[in-house]
């Protein structure tokens, strides 16, 4: 984790390796002295006097430590019925049947990467990754940097309460209002129809659905991510502005030099988390309209393990293909977070 | 920082534009036009689609018949959709288990998250890295739908509403928010509270909390948002269709366009369009976040300031 | 991420392709459940994907081993039928019979009181447990239940879980569909042998189970033993052709009799700028116009043919009905939202009049008709004959003779499995008996009125009474509108005419258990046929997909059937 808030100085590189909490620590404990020298040398500390120093910070995460235990880890280990060939029914309940199931090692694993949909799928969720990446992941960007240009509050508030909106909606409702306007029978189609024209039908189309989805969440989502830009905006410090006019640096410029150094840890940063959950496009979204374009186009990994695994219960198949694409994540995110270190980012994690 | 060094000392009304800084040029014509070009056809992209649900929902069935669907202008003005769902029955009650679910399930999320956040938002303190590293990795890893259905139910969650709001109860994300923004908070203000010998629980609550308003309504926001719109849970782990709560009714009414119970005769022979009454429960499910976000708004920037940025 | 297991779901009703074709007998009777039906977004056919039966034991019980175990048959005849089932036609009635004529056909209450929990799917929104309906049935029969009624269109997932988990109630409702994947591995494992209670005479303490003709019997023997109470059906095909007989008649179209004559009359229809489609997705006619063997069931699927077994997908009607049906899309005869296939209800846009023509259960012929009959006077629906494709009498193929069952759990009590057989027993109950008045129509005043003579829903009526108790069991297919005597008497002689051309293939009426290695073998096919006739796919990709499958396993499962079929022999006649 990163704790640097834009504007501030770096993370030094003296900080120590083990401290997940960084740059702020020496600061701290040196601007304060009430807890000396507890962050920098806190493996000095004998284990006992931490515990009781600590014991009220660690009993306050327990409850949620326990719900994550319970809710998350817990199923995980469902995760082994990947070695097995599953099936839930052999004993009286699923839990036990596990241990009925006979084990295949890494036979499922097998089937999967030789089966020719998954690769399709795993396509595709690249493909649709790209392509957000490219045509989503600027607009945000640009809106942010537009909205806060704009200097009436009025306004601004107005424009930000109005996009944030659709991120509200469930994606039943967008599918459905895109359906009725940009559907063969839709508004459009129709209006053009009635004067004479063609009409036309984007949303059935395979070949420019990649497109459609991508528009899809930019107008469901677009708005909503430009929070986070809007709030790193406003840390700029404005002196630097005044400073770089002063200097006779233009709108432009000024943009250049002073707005966009600022922005560059976020964008870094989201680029980052963007990069890590690549192999998750949007399972919601292309489940619902994988009907109207048929798989070819719409299945990407999320829906391929959905699909094997509760359509044709296939269910070690299915945690097979889970159990790859969370690995193939974990590599995506380590690598780059590894690049944003090396071009000088925070990433997600300090190094 | 800008905001407030923008803010003049008297308001001069606030649609009218704060004097700007003396270094600042003045725009030109052609940079107005092109920014209020792009900001009104972002509006107008999110305003149109939302403007014909809207109008739809308030049409008569003839109008609708005539539109041959969507009704893009309105001829006439008619609640009956709205009337008639929230005169009690299915709509209603779905509507009303769904404020009890996110009312509850927000204000457990929220107690939860605030402890975590801050019990780790002290550097250096005792097993919070591991504690961290648990926490976020589930981030990355998840259990398959029957695993986590077979624990619901040998925990006795099922058909009841505890299974909308325990499995779901924590988001990392939002704890690293909170953790991010209480990190910080000058350690010098609590620090003299502990000298004082005040306790961490009394620290929290009268010092960190009340300086984390912000980012304390966004997060709100967000489980609140997260609890409202979520639909999942229900289907799998509610049997009782009475218990269903308003997104689960809404995707039946929409995507299958069916009919609400009670309304069938109403529709059928009456002078009810089943279109407006769908649309007219899409604008339920989403007037509450509608109404609420904007008040929370004015905190998304410092909320978010310290806590998403910093990841 | 945890995210995935809330993001799921969606499938349900995005993709849940395929209602039911099975609730066909119980929603002869309520409009309301037509119309839910109809909305689930489906159409019944490709149920395919599932209906194999795995589980321990692989095969089939036919033949002899099967008659050991089947119900002796007691025919009961309460009330005659004004139309005599004819052909595999449903039995029809016309007349509405008045409350001090209705006979009684369970002398005296059967239950003892067990409190039984059913899970059941549901299409609409399930009344609560305590509504005057379900407290009349419990008090007629003597038991208390408390039903789980699911959304009928994402059920399979929740049937999965259910069935893995060590908390399933006391009678499980599975439609023949949503056998798919280890289902039947889990009713073979789950559920109660029927056999010591029902097997030969023993039904005869459930005169109406007695009743419940035997090749619906036959096909409740699940893994070698009787588990299932069977709704039975008629084996004529349940796809019927629809069409808008008031805007035919007012434009003075006449039905086609060949696949060319269809397509030139949908080019005529269509309007696209009146908003006006010829059809929606044809596909499942289209299978019947080119006498391809049955799809709804891998069983039937395939059919002795000049002494080798040849599947459905291998014939030349199939790649033609493919073809025809791609050509349908592809001169854009069909409406825009049947192909995005996500968008709404291809009834709806029937009655709406943007599409007119579709195909969907017979049912609709009476639910529509009885949904429209106050907004829209004008309405008139009516199914066409199929045709031959080629303008000469078309090849039909048997459906099965029951698609949906009761199952009980295994290990139930004596006492609750004779209260649960019981309900059956009520919900069996012939026409023209209190039983099934109280059944179909609920109770007199909250549920519906008598109007003319004629029981009439209200509206509480319509929520309540909505098939779920039909899914316990029922008496043997009937027809029975006596508020639209012709519809039921069109819609029984629409059966008869059909039932004229129809065939059993060879495994008609048996359940068969595929060795689990082959099970998912044919899982892609039904995928393979949307995106052909949608233009997304060539007909030459699903040879390719056939060639594919035989060497897959195909030829090798050809062989298992046939030997199934020489050591079974054929129920089919």
């Amino acid at each position: 984790m990163s704790h640097t808030v834009p504007g501030t100085p770096r993370t030094q590189d003296s900080a120590p390796p083990e401290a997940v909490d960084g740059p702020a620590e020496p600061a701290h404990a040196t601007g304060t002295g009430s807890r000396p020298a507890k962050a920098a040398a806190s493996s000095k500390v004998p284990f006992r006097r931490r515990l009781r120093q600590d014991r009220t910070l660690i009993l306050m995460t327990v409850p949620a430590l326990l719900l994550v235990l319970v809710f998350n880890y817990v199923p995980i280990f469902g995760n082994i019925i990947a070695f097995q060939d599953y099936d839930p029914y052999v004993s009286t309940n699923g839990v036990t049947a596990i241990l009925h199931s006979p084990w295949v090692g890494i036979q499922q694993f097998r089937t999967v990467f030789a089966d020719p949909q998954f690769w399709h799928a795993v396509e595709n969720t690249f493909l649709l990754f790209f392509l957000q990446l490219v045509l989503f992941f600027p607009i945000p960007i640009a809106l942010a940097l537009l909205i806060n240009s704009v200097v009436r509050p009025r306004v601004r508030a107005m424009a930000q309460a109005i996009l944030y909106l659709p991120h509200f909606f469930s994606w039943v409702l967008v599918v459905t209002v895109f359906q009725q306007i940009f559907g063969g029978a839709g508004i459009i189609a129709q209006t053009l129809r009635e004067h004479g024209h063609e009409g036309f039908d984007i949303m059935t189309d395979p070949a420019i659905f990649k497109f459609l989805v991508t528009a899809e969440g930019i107008w469901k989502d677009a708005g909503w991510s430009i929070i986070v830009f809007l709030a790193a905006l406003a840390a700029v410090n404005t002196d630097l502005y005044e400073a770089a006019a002063m200097d006779g640096a233009n709108r432009w410029r000024r943009m250049w030099h002073v707005t966009m150094p600022a922005l560059r840890p976020v964008i870094a940063l989201l680029l980052v988390l963007r990069v890590g959950d690549a192999l998750t496009v949007g399972f919601e979204q292309l489940l619902l309209q994988r009907d109207a374009v048929g798989p070819g186009a719409a299945e990407v990994l999320d829906t391929f393990v959905w699909w094997t695994g509760i359509r044709n219960q296939d269910f070690s198949y299915a945690a097979a293909a889970g159990l790859i694409k969370g690995v193939v994540g974990i590599v995506l995110v380590l690598t780059a977070n590894k690049i944003a270190h090396l071009m000088g980012e925070q990433g997600v994690y300090k190094k | 920082m800008t905001a407030v060094m923008w803010k003049p000392a008297k308001e001069p009304g606030r649609w009218a534009a704060p004097p700007r800084p003396v270094w600042e040029e003045a725009p030109s014509r052609a940079g107005i036009t092109a920014k209020s070009f792009g900001l009104g056809l972002a509006c107008l992209a999110v305003l149109v689609p939302l403007w014909i649900v809207v109008v739809t929902s308030l049409a008569s069935k003839k109008t609708i018949t005539r539109a041959g669907g969507l009704v893009v202008v309105p001829r006439d003005i008619t609640f009956i959709a709205y009337k008639e769902l929230l005169s009690g029955g299915q709509v209603t009650r779905a509507a009303l288990i769904s404020v009890g679910v996110t009312v509850v399930g927000t204000v457990f999320s929220m107690a939860v998250s605030i402890l975590c956040a801050y019990g780790l938002s002290r550097p250096g303190s005792l097993g919070h890295r591991l504690i961290l590293m648990l926490l976020m990795a589930t981030m990355f890893f998840g259990a398959g739908l029957i695993p986590t259905y077979l624990l619901v139910q040998t925990l006795g969650l099922t058909d009841s509403y505890l299974a909308l709001i325990l499995p779901s109860a924590v988001s990392i994300f939002n704890i690293l928010v909170l953790r991010g923004f209480f990190m910080g908070i000058s350690p010098e203000l609590t620090d003299s509270a502990r000298i004082d010998g005040a306790g961490d629980f009394r620290i929290l609550w009268q010092i960190v909390m009340p300086l984390s308003r912000a980012v304390i309504a966004v997060i709100t926001l967000f489980y609140a948002v997260g609890y409202w719109s979520a639909w999942f849970n229900a289907s799998i782990y509610l049997s009782d269709q009475q218990m269903m709560p308003l997104q689960n009714v809404l995707i039946q009414l929409v995507q299958k366009q069916e009919i609400p119970v009670g309304l069938t005769q109403a529709v059928r022979a009456g002078p009810l369009s089943g279109l407006a009454v769908q649309m007219a429960v899409m604008v339920l499910a989403l007037l509450p976040v509608a109404v609420l976000s904007p008040f929370v708004q004015k905190h998304f920037k410092k909320g978010m300031l310290t806590g998403a940025v910093k990841g | 991420m945890s995210r995935h297991v809330s993001w799921c779901a969606t499938k349900g009703y995005a993709m849940t392709p395929n209602t039911p074709s099975a609730p066909s007998r119980r929603t002869f009777l309520s409009s309301t459940a037509a119309a839910a039906l109809a909305v689930g977004g489906g159409l019944p056919l490709l149920a395919a994907c599932g209906s194999s039966d795995t589980g321990s034991k692989e095969g089939t019980t036919a033949g002899k081993s099967a008659q050991k175990l089947l119900p002796a048959f007691v025919a009961r005849n309460v009330v005659t039928p004004d139309i005599a089932a004819k052909n595999g036609s449903a039995a029809g009635f016309t007349q509405a019979i008045a409350a001090d004529q209705l006979k009684a056909s369970v002398e005296s209450k059967l239950g003892k009181g067990s409190k039984i929990k059913i899970m059941s799917p549901f299409w609409g929104t399930p009344p609560a447990n305590d509504n005057t309906y379900y407290k009349a049935m419990n008090a007629a029969i003597g038991v208390e239940t408390t039903w789980q009624n699911q959304d009928g269109n994402t059920y399979d997932q929740k049937l999965g879980a259910v069935l893995a988990s060590s908390a399933i109630p006391d009678v499980v409702v599975v439609p023949g569909w949503n056998l798919g994947g280890k289902i039947p591995t889990a009713i073979n494992a789950k559920f109660e042998d029927l056999g010591p209670y029902l097997s030969g005479d023993k039904v005869k303490a459930y005169p109406n189970l007695a009743a419940i003709p035997s090749d619906a019997w036959q096909r409740s023997i699940f893994g070698g033993k009787l588990r299932g109470l069977p709704m039975p059906a008629s084996y004529v095909t349940n796809i019927a052709p629809f069409y808008r007989k008031d805007i035919f008649e007012a434009k003075g179209w006449t039905l086609p009799k060949s696949a060319d004559e269809f397509l030139a009359l949908a080019k005529e229809i269509t309007s696209a700028k009146a908003k006006v489609w010829a059809c929606d997705d044809m596909s499942w006619t289209a299978y019947n116009m080119f006498g391809v063997l049955n799809g709804s069931d891998k069983a039937l699927g395939w059919n002795l043919e000049s002494g080798k077994l040849i599947n459905r997908i291998e014939t030349d009607g199939y790649l033609e009905a493919l073809e025809w049906t791609r050509k349908l899309f592809s001169s854009g005869v069909v409406h825009p939202d049947a192909k995005a296939q996500n968008q709404g209800d291809a009834g709806n846009r029937f009655t709406a009049g943007q599409v007119l023509i579709y195909n969907n259960d017979l049912s609709g012929w009476y639910g529509k008709s009885a949904e429209q009959a106050a907004a829209n006077p004008k309405f008139k629906m009516a199914a066409m004959d199929i045709f031959g494709h080629d303008g000469g009498d078309p090849k039909l193929w048997a459906t099965n003779p029951a698609g949906i069952w009761a199952f009980i759990k295994k290990g139930s009590s004596k006492a609750v499995i004779a209260d649960i057989l019981a309900i059956a027993n009520f919900c069996s109950a012939p026409y023209g008996t209190k039983e099934r008045m109280l059944t179909d129509y609920g109770v007199e005043g909250s549920d519906y009125t008598v109007k003319n003579n004629l029981p009439v829903k209200t509206d509480t009526g319509n929520a309540e009474v909505n098939g779920a108790w039909g899914y316990m069991s029922s008496s043997a297919a009937y027809v029975a509108h006596p508020d639209m005597p012709d519809i039921t008497k069109a819609m029984v002689e629409w059966q008869q005419r059909m039932g004229a051309f129809t065939t059993k293939s060879s495994f008609y009426g048996m359940t068969i258990t595929e060795p689990s290695r082959w099970t998912n073998l044919m899982n892609d096919f039904e995928q393979l046929e949307k995106d052909i006739v949608r233009g997304r796919k060539k007909v030459s990709d699903m040879q390719q997909a056939v060639s594919e499958w035989k060497s897959k396993g195909g030829d090798q499962l050809r062989d298992w059937y046939k030997k199934l079929l020489d050591a079974n022999g054929t129920t089919a006649s």
